[in-house]
């Protein structure tokens, strides 16, 4: 193999031909890991609104029955379609971040878009849990203006509901609804903590070494 | 944490000054600037990750071939298909000229040529052969025997060959 041994020896002498990076240059590509996070958190909010759209085909058919009966059909489709386009509005400024993180090479421009991600995903968390709290403390409101018709609806679907004498249900009712919304938005505050905790936990570390070398 | 600190400008410094060993690696496995520049930063952070593992009971080079093809090799796996439409000015190879004539000129593009055509496996074999390593290192390096290596190594040789004379 005459050619490979000539490829050998002009491969021996071509060292200089490349760019050579400088220590700084390559100190910037260390902090990049920030971009595999950004990236994450996009993944992740795309698998949380998969999580949703699964857990609202889980609802039990008497509960929809109940909301329905009780002329809530109208109000969840219209919250369901906003809270979809709030989403895709989120997923879209995540996607815009990690694009925005992958292309810059400033240092500069790193902790930009480090500070926005921060500040979306704050945001993102906020909308979450101060919708669902709303959405609770407004569906327990609208219940309980209809009182008597939710407790028939209850009756006609829940069997167990039936021993319970009217004056006693809306107490019942009510308190368990506040003991589940407590529990419910605990475990999304939980989740939200857990998750995106951890990311910008990481965020944050790289943004301080990026300031580090910047001064 | 001074640790951290002292540990990436241990391996910065190390990176800095073996650097070229990684240009070459893209070079062979990518054809633009943009995906060269893309690999030595994505060798770059599997180096870093992998470098509290690196206890120097072997050299920082030869650490750093191990991880640097694997690396190139995996990622070349994902993006199989866009390798494939190579432009030819690519593979071009660049040397300088004066020394050379033109058919010797030739040769070599040929030869670089059909080297980077190879499977990825082939071509970190090749690689390292390039780099003047002898068999026992290649063998080290890619995780294989050494007889292994020089089986594969002629075998390459010979399909080099029919890729150069059909």
């Amino acid at each position: 193999m005459d050619e490979l041994e000539l490829l050998k020896k002009q491969w021996q002498t071509r060292e200089q031909e490349f760019p050579k990076l400088s220590y700084k240059e390559i100190y910037k590509m260390l902090l990049k890991k920030s971009s595999s996070i950004v990236k994450w958190i996009f993944l992740i909010s795309i698998g949380e609104i998969i999580l949703w759209t699964l857990l609202a085909f889980v609802v039990p058919e008497s509960s929809r029955e109940i909301n329905n009966g009780i002329g809530l059909k109208t109000t969840f489709l219209v919250i369901n379609i906003i809270n979809y386009v709030v989403f895709a509005v989120f997923i879209f400024l995540f996607y815009k971040n990690y694009l925005s993180i992958k292309v810059t090479d400033s240092i500069k421009g790193l902790m930009e878009t480090i500070l926005r991600t921060r500040r979306t995903v704050k945001y993102f968390v906020i909308y979450n849990v101060g919708a669902s709290v709303l959405l609770l403390i407004g569906i327990n409101l609208f219940y309980y203006t209809k009182k008597d018709q939710l407790y028939q609806l209850m009756i006609e679907n829940y069997e167990g509901y039936s021993a319970i004498p009217p004056e006693s249900f809306t107490s019942i009712f009510f308190i368990s609804q506040l003991i589940g919304g407590v529990i419910m938005i605990g475990l999304l505050l939980l989740f939200y903590r857990v998750v995106y905790g951890i990311l910008l936990r990481r965020l944050q570390k790289n943004y301080k070494e990026l300031e580090e070398i910047e001064v | 944490m001074p640790l951290t600190k002292e540990l990436e400008h241990s391996f910065v410094s190390q990176l800095e000054e073996n650097q070229n060993i990684v240009h070459k690696i893209c070079r062979l496995y990518t054809n633009d600037s943009d995906a060269h520049n893309d690999l030595f930063q994505e060798i770059t952070i599997q180096l870093w990750r992998a470098f509290p593992k690196f206890r120097g009971d072997s050299k920082f080079s030869t650490w750093m071939y191990r991880v640097a093809l694997n690396t190139a090799i995996t990622l070349y796996r994902k993006s199989k298909r866009s390798i494939k439409t190579q432009d030819f000015e690519g593979v071009s190879f660049k040397i300088s000229a004066e020394t050379y004539d033109d058919t010797v000129e030739e040769q070599l593009k040929l030869m670089y040529s059909a080297v980077k055509d190879l499977n990825d496996i082939d071509k970190a074999l090749v690689f390292l052969y390039l780099e003047d390593k002898n068999y026992r290192e290649i063998s080290q390096t890619l995780g294989i025997t050494e007889v292994n290596a020089r089986v594969k190594m002629n075998r390459i040789k010979d399909k080099l060959r029919t890729i150069l004379n059909p």
